[in-house]
């Protein structure tokens, strides 16, 4: 005990007060009517915290109890043994498990259909088309040829490879503006579940427009392809896996970062 | 560095509390309401102050943190120490490190953000963004969590970590546990240390404080520790290690011969020294503890000497002490005198020989007198001493020790207090005499009896300090005025003049006399006329006029209009007499800044009036500051619409 715990000190010399049980009990039964108070008496973001942890309180409760209900109710049931009568099947009909079978024969071809269906879908079949005034905004730039207003800069995140230089300002017609442009993406591996944080190599398609994808815009349900080097996957034949191909799941531009599903 | 650096840091929040802090202060300081349309740089500058205001919050959090808690390298080394044995540097550092990097983390998200804000083209990307920058910084601050719980667990130990010095003049006490340690530091400060017959009872460092030549000292007791290696030894032994090692103290090593303590002789002395390197350079003793156990009749004499061979050996001074009191404590404070005398010459020694004081010392001239001067005591006074002392001899040759007591108060010539209290039966029983020693002009008057109350008077409140002086004056007045009067009259009396009557001389005086305060009494009144309250002109005027009126009549009264009538007729039966002093003492019965009589009883009728009214069925008010006002918002003021021309009543 240090010198500096005083109030273990005070205990230690002068014992509990005679009445502390007796306060802490009262405390006890105080809490809930001061919860409930609290409860009516918030407002604004205060209340919202406050609400969202009693409601969760109030779950993990409600899970315990039914979970503690369960256990009793299967210890009722085993304990009466009735249950094990019912599903006691004579000696002469133990081998006949056809239904059983039936119905994993079936199970198996519906999986393998999906499987093969699967290996041309990718995980976002459909996404919205992004019309060219949404992506694109007009720039207005120089000075006589203002009325053609021509230069177009874009709107959403874009991924620009290290190779790319701009083209002399006349003859530049698309803009990428740098905070929009992205290094990196969150790939999450389907299988295995995890996911890891990858550079793009390019960006495949945009289902939108063709335009898109050669200028790198990267929206919801964009391919990308992306360095998966790191993770150390390996083809069939033993060789080193190093671009894989992602699809875009989040809107990047809304989110600031990209999410994607690597393609297997 | 202080130990002040180490208690007051700030409360370390748990890391789901610092984003509940930070976001509901970033609700809390920031603006709320935006509208899509607003013009979108608005929205914008709307969406990034909400993003900075957050990172900055976050930002002076952190920084308040990393801030407050002390960095290893620039305390005290006994410090550092202590925290490395107490809290492992290692994570301590770690610990610090994350949130270091977790706030530039935060610092990197808002930047990003920030930018990407700039070019959001509707409220709902803005919103969108500023969602998401947010979430961000929670979501890496939620990974402080282990790190900022164990730092709040730190800055609650530090805190009550005790306070120790590590400049100041120290004893440090170590030894084997239960040899008596925490037992010396109680007999020696105030410290309240728990003390149990059982090992290990002090299980961190304790520090007690106490006086010795006027000097302040800190006395530290350590727990117990056990002859092993150093890599062996646990964090309890560790703070006494550090202790010893960074303390440039007076180290008082317990030593228990009797061996209650559970553990051998030889033991203790082969941790003694294996703990020499510890003690270079400092002054060591080893105090054999807990004589009253009597084990200095029944030690073997080859242990005796293994003790002092050891002792010398390690350079350090053998003593004996015990701690139970058997001997008055003198035994303790033999040793705890001892050993301040020793820390503080070599302190000193060590002050002297340092590179400073040669700076001071050149600057330095102590001045000695060249005469020495003895006090001046007066010969009778060697004499009644010497007197004295003689007889004090002859006493102590010829009786008993036991009467010398009584009989050597009869030498002095008087008794005193203490001693009349003895014979009179002792404390409580005797009650002392003050009165017998009042100084007073004639000593019968001792013990006169002063009344306090004289006819229901308190004669406190008559007293007079200088009443005798005023007695005096008083009766040589009389004599004087006599004698004045018998010179007037001449020595024989006179037939015509009875003598009660007052002579000529004694006449003026007293005219003299009423004349002068007169003067003064006149003078008093022109002063206070200045500062009466006055009547403003136009009532001045009309009162004049009114008085002018009056004059005029022939009996020049002034009169209520309404009983004129009645009194002209009175007055006409009566003798013209001017009632010139009646009028004024009329007018002066009017309150000032009122014109008349009747004037001021209308006043005094509606000063009336309007109380009964403020008061009417308020009886129980306390008075006219009383102002209750039973409904503070009338309904019928307050309900209703309030569209234009729908309140009547204000």
């Amino acid at each position: 005990m240090p010198q500096g715990d005083y109030i273990e000190e005070f205990r230690r010399r002068f014992g509990e007060r005679p009445d502390q049980r007796e306060k802490e009990r009262k405390r006890r039964a105080r809490e809930p009517h001061k919860v409930a108070v609290r409860s009516k008496e918030l407002r604004g973001l205060k209340a919202k915290i406050f609400h969202r942890e009693r409601f969760k309180e109030k779950i993990r409760l409600r899970k315990e109890e039914r979970a503690l209900k369960l256990k009793d109710a299967v210890a009722k049931k085993n304990d009466t043994g009735e249950d094990r009568l019912k599903n006691a099947i004579p000696a002469y009909l133990l081998d006949r498990e056809d239904s059983v079978r039936a119905k994993a024969l079936t199970n198996t071809i519906k999986q393998k259909r999906k499987e093969k269906g699967g290996k041309w879908d990718v995980p976002l079949p459909k996404v919205r088309p992004l019309p060219d005034d949404e992506v694109f905004r007009v720039i207005k730039t120089g000075k006589k040829a203002k009325q053609k207003e021509w230069k177009r800069m874009v709107t959403k995140v874009t991924f620009v490879g290290d190779g790319f230089t701009r083209r002399p300002p006349k003859y530049e017609r698309f803009i990428r503006p740098m905070a929009l442009r992205m290094r990196r993406a969150n790939v999450t591996h389907p299988e295995l579940n995890v996911t890891f944080s990858l550079e793009i190599l390019g960006v495949k398609k945009n289902p939108s427009s063709p335009l898109y994808s050669q200028l790198g815009v990267i929206t919801r349900g964009t391919i990308i392809e992306v360095n998966v080097s790191e993770l150390g996957l390996v083809t069939t034949s033993g060789r080193v896996v190093w671009g894989k191909y992602a699809q875009v799941t989040n809107q990047p531009e809304l989110d600031g970062t990209i999410n994607a599903v690597m393609l297997v | 560095m202080t130990v002040g650096g180490l208690k007051h840091i700030q409360v370390v929040p748990e890391a789901l509390d610092l984003i509940d802090i930070v976001l509901s202060q970033t609700q809390r300081k920031t603006p709320t309401v935006v509208h899509p349309g607003y013009a979108i740089t608005r929205i914008r500058t709307f969406y990034i102050r909400k993003v900075r205001y957050a990172q900055s919050c976050f930002h002076e959090r952190l920084t308040k943190i990393l801030s407050d808690f002390p960095i290893l390298e620039e305390l005290h080394p006994f410090y550092a120490d202590i925290l490395n044995v107490l809290y492992d540097r290692d994570h301590y550092k770690l610990a610090l490190g994350q949130v270091s990097r977790i706030r530039s983390l935060v610092d990197s998200f808002a930047r990003d953000y920030v930018r990407q804000l700039k070019y959001a083209d509707s409220l709902y990307r803005a919103k969108c963004l500023k969602r998401a920058a947010l979430g961000r910084m929670c979501t890496t601050v939620k990974h402080l969590r282990p790190a900022l719980a164990y730092l709040e667990q730190v800055r609650q130990h530090m805190a009550r970590l005790p306070s120790i010095d590590p400049m100041t003049r120290t004893l440090l006490i170590a030894g084997y546990p239960n040899v008596g340690k925490s037992s010396f530091l109680n007999c020696v400060t105030n410290a309240k240390v728990d003390v149990q017959p059982y090992a290990f009872t002090t299980k961190s460092l304790f520090v007690g404080h106490m006086d010795y030549q006027y000097l302040r000292w800190q006395v530290i007791d350590t727990p117990g520790l056990l002859d092993h290696a150093l890599d062996e030894r646990n964090t309890i032994e560790m703070q006494s290690i550090t202790a010893l090692a960074h303390l440039q103290a007076a180290i008082l090593f317990f030593v228990d011969p009797s061996e209650t303590c559970g553990y051998a002789i030889a033991q203790q002395l082969a941790l003694l020294r294996s703990l020499q390197p510890l003690f270079a350079d400092k002054p060591l003793f080893v105090v054999c503890n807990k004589t009253d156990l009597g084990w200095e009749q029944q030690l073997d004499p080859a242990t005796w000497t293994a003790i002092r061979e050891t002792a010398e050996q390690v350079g350090a001074e053998l003593m004996t002490a015990s701690t139970m009191g058997d001997d008055g404590y003198a035994s303790v404070f033999a040793v705890r005198n001892r050993a301040c005398e020793r820390l503080l010459a070599l302190r000193v020694s060590l002050k002297v020989s340092g590179r400073q004081t040669d700076s001071v010392l050149n600057r330095l001239h102590v001045a000695e007198p060249k005469l020495v001067r003895t006090p001046q005591i007066p010969a009778s006074v060697l004499e009644r001493r010497q007197a004295l002392r003689d007889a004090d001899d002859a006493l102590n040759q010829n009786t008993a020790p036991e009467l010398a007591c009584t009989l050597s108060t009869s030498r002095a010539g008087r008794k005193t207090e203490r001693e009349l209290e003895r014979d009179h039966g002792g404390a409580g029983v005797y009650s002392m005499d003050w009165r017998k020693h009042y100084d007073l002009t004639d000593p019968a008057w001792r013990y006169d009896y002063i009344p306090e109350i004289v006819d229901g008077k308190n004669i406190a409140d008559y007293v007079d300090p200088e009443i005798h002086q005023r007695l005096l004056a008083l009766e040589q007045e009389e004599t004087m005025r006599q004698s004045m009067l018998s010179d007037a009259v001449g020595d024989e009396p006179r037939a015509d003049v009875p003598v009660d009557q007052p002579s000529d001389t004694d006449v003026a005086l007293i005219r003299e006399k009423a004349r002068n305060q007169r003067r003064l009494r006149q003078q008093q009144a022109a002063r206070d006329r200045t500062q009466r309250p006055k009547l403003s002109r136009k009532a001045l005027l009309k009162v004049r006029k009114t008085s002018q009126a009056v004059a005029k009549r022939p009996w020049g009264r002034a009169v209520d209009p309404s009983t004129t009538k009645q009194q002209t007729r009175k007055a006409a039966h009566s003798a013209p007499v001017v009632y010139r002093t009646r009028a004024v003492s009329d007018q002066s019965l009017v309150p000032a800044g009122l014109r008349d009589v009747v004037q001021a009883r209308h006043a005094q009728k509606l000063v009336q009036r309007t109380l009964r009214r403020a008061f009417s069925g308020r009886e129980h008010r306390q008075g006219e500051s009383d102002r209750f006002i039973g409904t503070r918002k009338p309904h019928h003021l307050f309900a209703g619409k309030m569209s234009l021309g729908t309140r009547s009543h204000r």
